[in-house]
C-alpha cells in the first residue's frame, strides 16, 4: 500500500538565474543555473555500443532496479479531471491496439506508430490546453488528438486511407489537424517543423490581442533539428507562448538518446533560450498535467515559452515493423513497472480510492464499446474514388473565408488622404 | 505617380497595410533599418513593431511562424534578405506550407518575397534566380514582376490571394526602371501574362529584367523592319497558356529568354506547353537562351558572359527568322 504524502517541488533557488556568491566572498568566476525536477525518482542511464564476440549491441549502465515512486499528487485536478483523463489514456492505448489488429488483419495502408508506454504524457499535455488554444500534435500523441475531439474512427481512418478520414485520405497516421473548432495543427514527417508554426499561431493571436497558450512536442531525436533550435528560439525572443514537451522516451528510431546529446537532462536545453525548463515523469499523468498546466498558465500571462522534458521510455519499436531487439531488455524491465496506465489505475483505485473496481470495469467496458463502434464505422467506409488524388492544391476563390480568429487586430486608424499616403510610402525628405 | 520598381513594391505592401489590418511583416533588419533594400522603409514608424517584425537569423523560423500566423487568419508578408536564402527555409516552403490545403484543407495566405537575379556584381550567393524550385512544387503560386506598375499591382494581389506566394523582385530593376504607377488602389491578377511589345515576326517569352533586354533587341531589330512580340509572363506559376498560344499562332516563331539557368529552367516547360497547345502554329524550332549551367559568377567579365545580352537575343533571333 502506498504512503500517502505531499511531496515538495524539488528545485534549488530560482528557475535558471544565476546565484550570487556568499557575502563577504568575491564573486565566484562560474554561473550556476538550475532546472525544476519534479520527480520523484531521478534515475540516471546511459547506453553505449559495445562489441560482443562477432557484434556489436547496445548495453545499457545505470541503477535499474529502484522502487516505483507513487503517482505525485496534483496540485490542480479534481477527482473527476482525474478520472477524465484515465479515461483519454485508456481510450488512447486501446486504440492503438486495435490499430495493431487491424493492420494484423491487412487493413491499414502503410505502418502503425505507437504512443505505448506514452500515453500519461499525450493525454494529460493536452487536457490543459483551452478550446480555443492550440496543439501540434507528433506522431506517437494520438491521445492529445482524441482529448481535442477526434474520434478514434477518424484516426483508424487515416490509417487505412477511407475517403472518410480527416485528410480525405491523402496523407496517413496523424498527418491532419482542424482550422474551425478542434484547432490543431496537422504535422509533417520532417521533426520540429512544427515548432517555428506554433510559435507562429501564437504570435498571430498576441497580433488580434490575445495571449494564449499553444502546445507542441518533440522527441529527444527530433530535438536534434535546426529547425528545433530556429523555432523555440524565436518563441523565446518574441516572448511568445509556447509550451513545448521534449518527449525523452530515450530511442530516436534505432539510436539512443547519448547517441544524440550530450548534456544530462534535454530540459537543460531551456538555460540556452533564456526561458524555463522543467523535467516531469512521462508516466505519471498529475506530473505532466501540472507541469503543463503552469506553462499555459505563464503564456497566457504572457510571459513567453516553457520547456518541459518528459522523460519515458518508447514501448514498442518506431513502428509496426521495428521489434526493437536492439534494446537492451533490462530497460523494458524497468520501464514496464512503470507503465503509466497501470500506475494511474492503481492510484485511482487502490491509493486514493476515487474508483471502485465496478466503477473501473464499468469505464473500461465503455471505452471498449466506444471503440468498438469506431472501429465498426471505421473498417466499413469506403476508400476514395481514384479521381479524387486530383485537385485541392490552391485554394479557389470562394473556397475558404478567411478571418482572424480571435478579433480584427486593433491597429492605428488616422485618417490620411490618398496623396499623403502616396508621398509618406515614398518617404521623400 | 513616377515611381521606381522598388518604390512601388514598397507604396503597394504600405496601401495593403493600410487597407488590412490582418497584414503585416516579418523579416530580417525590416524594422528600424528598413530593409536590406529599403523596401519596408518608414514602416515601423507608420506600423509599430508589432506589424513590423525583426526576427533572428533564422528562415525556417520566419516562414514557418508566417504560417503560424496564418493559420489564425493573419495574412504575413515575410521578407528574405535575399531571395538566395530561401534554400534555408525550403522544408518549411515546400513541405509545411505547400502542401497545406491539399492535405488538411488549411489555406495559407502569406507572402514570401525577396529580391533576386543578378548583374549587379554579387556572386553565387545574391544573385540567383531560384524560381524554378517552387514552380516545381504544387500548391504555390511563383510571381516575377518586370515593370513598376506591374510591381505594384502584383504585390497588392499577392498579399490578397488566399494561396502562399513566392513573390521574386528583380534586384536589377530595383532603382534602374521608372514608371508610372498610379497612386490608387489597383491590383494586377495573378497568372495573366501581358503583351509587353506586340509583333508579328518572332515571340520572345520573358520574364523579369529579361524584358528589358528582349524590348532594347526589338527597338535596335525595329529599324529593320523586323518586328518582335515580347511576352512578359509575370506569373511563373500558374502559368498564363493562353497567352503563351496565342503568341504562338500570332509570330509562329518563338524564342524562351530567361536569366535563370538553362537545365531545369522554365523555357523547357513552356516547350513542352507549345507543344502541346500550338504545335501545329510553329514555323521552325522553338530557341532558348538562358544562362549558363553554372552558378552566378562574381567577376563582371565572367558574369556578363553568364547572362543572356541584347546581343545575344538579336543574333539568336536572325537565326529563328532565317529557319
Amino acid at each position: 500500500m502506498a504512503k500517502k504524502h505531499k511531496p515538495k517541488a524539488k528545485h534549488s533557488g530560482s528557475n535558471h538565474r544565476p546565484h550570487s556568491a556568499p557575502k563577504g566572498r568575491a564573486a565566484s568566476a562560474t554561473r550556476t543555473y538550475s532546472i525544476l525536477d519534479y520527480r520523484l525518482e531521478k534515475p540516471s542511464f546511459h547506453l553505449r555500443q559495445v562489441r560482443d564476440g562477432d557484434t556489436v549491441r547496445y548495453e545499457v549502465t545505470g541503477t535499474l532496479d529502484g522502487a516505483v515512486p507513487p503517482i505525485r499528487d496534483s496540485k490542480y485536478l479534481s477527482k473527476q479531471q482525474c478520472i477524465e483523463i484515465y479515461r483519454w489514456m485508456l481510450l488512447n492505448r486501446k486504440m492503438e491496439a486495435a490499430l495493431e489488429n487491424l493492420y494484423k488483419q491487412g487493413k491499414v495502408v502503410g505502418g502503425v506508430y505507437f504512443g505505448l508506454g506514452q500515453e500519461a504524457c499525450s493525454c494529460a499535455s493536452a487536457y490543459a490546453l483551452k478550446p480555443d488554444e492550440w496543439l501540434g500534435p507528433m506522431i506517437r500523441n494520438q491521445g492529445s488528438l482524441l482529448v481535442r475531439g477526434f474520434s478514434p474512427r477518424d484516426i483508424m481512418m487515416q490509417y487505412m486511407a477511407k475517403a472518410g478520414s480527416p485528410t480525405k485520405g491523402r496523407d496517413a497516421s496523424s498527418h491532419f489537424g482542424d482550422l474551425q473548432q478542434k484547432n490543431v495543427v496537422a504535422p509533417i514527417s520532417t521533426l520540429g517543423d512544427l515548432i517555428p508554426v506554433l510559435a507562429g499561431v501564437a504570435l498571430g493571436a498576441r497580433l488580434q490581442g490575445k495571449n494564449i497558450a499553444v502546445m507542441t512536442y518533440i522527441g529527444d531525436g527530433g530535438q536534434s533539428t535546426g529547425v528545433t533550435y530556429e523555432g523555440l528560439n524565436f518563441a523565446a525572443v518574441q516572448n511568445l507562448g509556447l509550451v513545448l514537451f521534449v518527449e525523452n522516451n530515450l530511442w530516436g528510431y534505432s539510436t539512443p538518446a547519448d547517441m544524440q546529446f550530450r548534456v544530462e537532462d534535454l530540459a537543460e536545453r531551456a538555460i540556452a533560450y533564456g526561458i524555463p525548463g522543467v523535467i516531469a515523469d512521462g508516466t505519471d499523468a498529475c506530473q505532466i498535467y501540472d507541469a503543463a498546466h503552469e506553462a499555459c498558465e505563464r503564456a497566457r500571462r504572457g510571459e513567453g515559452p516553457t520547456l518541459i522534458e518528459a522523460k519515458m521510455m518508447r514501448m514498442k519499436g518506431h513502428a509496426i515493423h521495428d521489434a526493437a531487439e536492439y534494446v537492451p531488455k533490462p530497460l523494458f524491465e524497468y520501464w514496464k513497472k512503470r507503465d503509466p496506465i497501470a500506475r494511474f489505475d492503481n492510484y485511482l483505485v487502490n491509493v486514493k480510492k476515487w474508483l471502485t473496481r465496478a466503477e473501473h470495469e464499468k469505464l473500461v467496458a465503455e471505452v471498449d464499446a466506444q471503440l468498438e463502434a469506431d472501429r465498426e464505422f471505421a473498417v466499413a467506409s469506403p476508400m476514395p474514388k481514384p479521381e479524387t488524388a486530383a485537385g485541392g492544391t490552391c485554394c479557389e476563390p470562394g473556397c475558404h473565408d478567411i478571418k482572424p480568429k480571435y478579433g480584427v487586430p486593433k491597429v492605428r486608424t488616422e485618417k490620411v488622404s490618398s496623396a499623403r499616403r502616396a508621398q509618406a510610402a515614398l518617404h521623400l525628405k | 505617380m513616377h515611381l521606381t520598381y522598388l518604390e512601388a513594391i514598397r507604396q503597394g505592401i504600405w496601401e495593403e497595410m493600410e487597407r488590412d489590418p490582418t497584414v503585416f511583416c516579418i523579416g530580417e533588419d525590416i524594422g528600424i533599418y528598413g530593409g536590406a533594400f529599403k523596401v519596408t522603409d518608414g514602416f515601423i514608424d507608420r506600423f509599430g513593431p508589432e506589424r513590423v517584425i525583426d526576427t533572428p537569423i533564422a528562415e525556417s523560423a520566419i516562414v514557418g511562424a508566417a504560417f503560424g500566423a496564418a493559420l489564425t487568419g493573419m495574412r504575413p508578408v515575410a521578407e528574405f534578405q535575399f531571395m538566395d536564402f530561401i534554400g534555408c527555409a525550403f522544408n518549411q516552403i515546400t513541405n509545411m506550407v505547400a502542401k497545406a490545403h491539399y492535405r488538411w484543407g488549411a489555406p495559407a495566405p502569406l507572402v514570401v518575397r525577396g529580391p533576386s537575379g543578378g548583374n549587379v556584381h554579387g556572386g553565387p550567393f545574391h544573385s540567383q534566380n531560384p524560381e524554378m524550385y517552387f514552380v516545381h512544387t504544387p500548391g504555390l503560386k511563383v510571381v516575377c514582376p518586370a515593370t513598376a506598375y506591374d510591381a505594384k499591382g502584383l504585390i497588392k494581389s499577392a498579399i490578397r490571394d488566399n494561396n502562399p506566394v513566392i513573390f521574386f523582385e528583380h534586384k536589377y530593376l530595383y532603382r534602374r526602371i521608372k514608371d508610372d504607377v498610379p497612386a490608387d488602389d489597383y491590383i494586377v491578377p495573378l497568372g495573366e501574362a501581358r503583351v509587353a511589345r506586340a509583333g508579328h515576326d518572332l515571340s520572345i517569352i520573358t520574364y523579369a529584367a529579361m524584358v528589358h533586354v528582349a524590348l532594347e533587341a526589338a527597338e535596335q531589330l525595329s529599324k529593320e523592319g523586323i518586328e518582335l512580340e515580347v511576352l512578359d509572363l509575370r506569373t511563373l506559376s500558374p502559368l498564363d497558356r493562353q497567352a503563351i498560344a496565342e503568341t504562338v499562332r500570332r509570330t509562329n516563331k518563338v524564342m524562351i529568354l530567361h536569366e535563370d539557368v538553362r537545365t531545369g529552367g522554365i523555357a523547357g516547360e513552356i516547350t513542352a506547353i507549345i507543344n502541346e497547345e500550338a504545335f501545329d502554329s510553329l514555323d521552325g524550332p522553338i530557341l532558348r537562351l538562358t544562362a549558363l549551367d553554372t552558378p552566378v559568377p562574381f567577376a563582371p567579365p565572367q558574369e556578363e558572359f553568364f547572362l543572356p545580352k541584347v546581343s545575344d537575343v538579336i543574333r539568336e533571333t536572325r537565326k529563328l527568322l532565317a529557319y
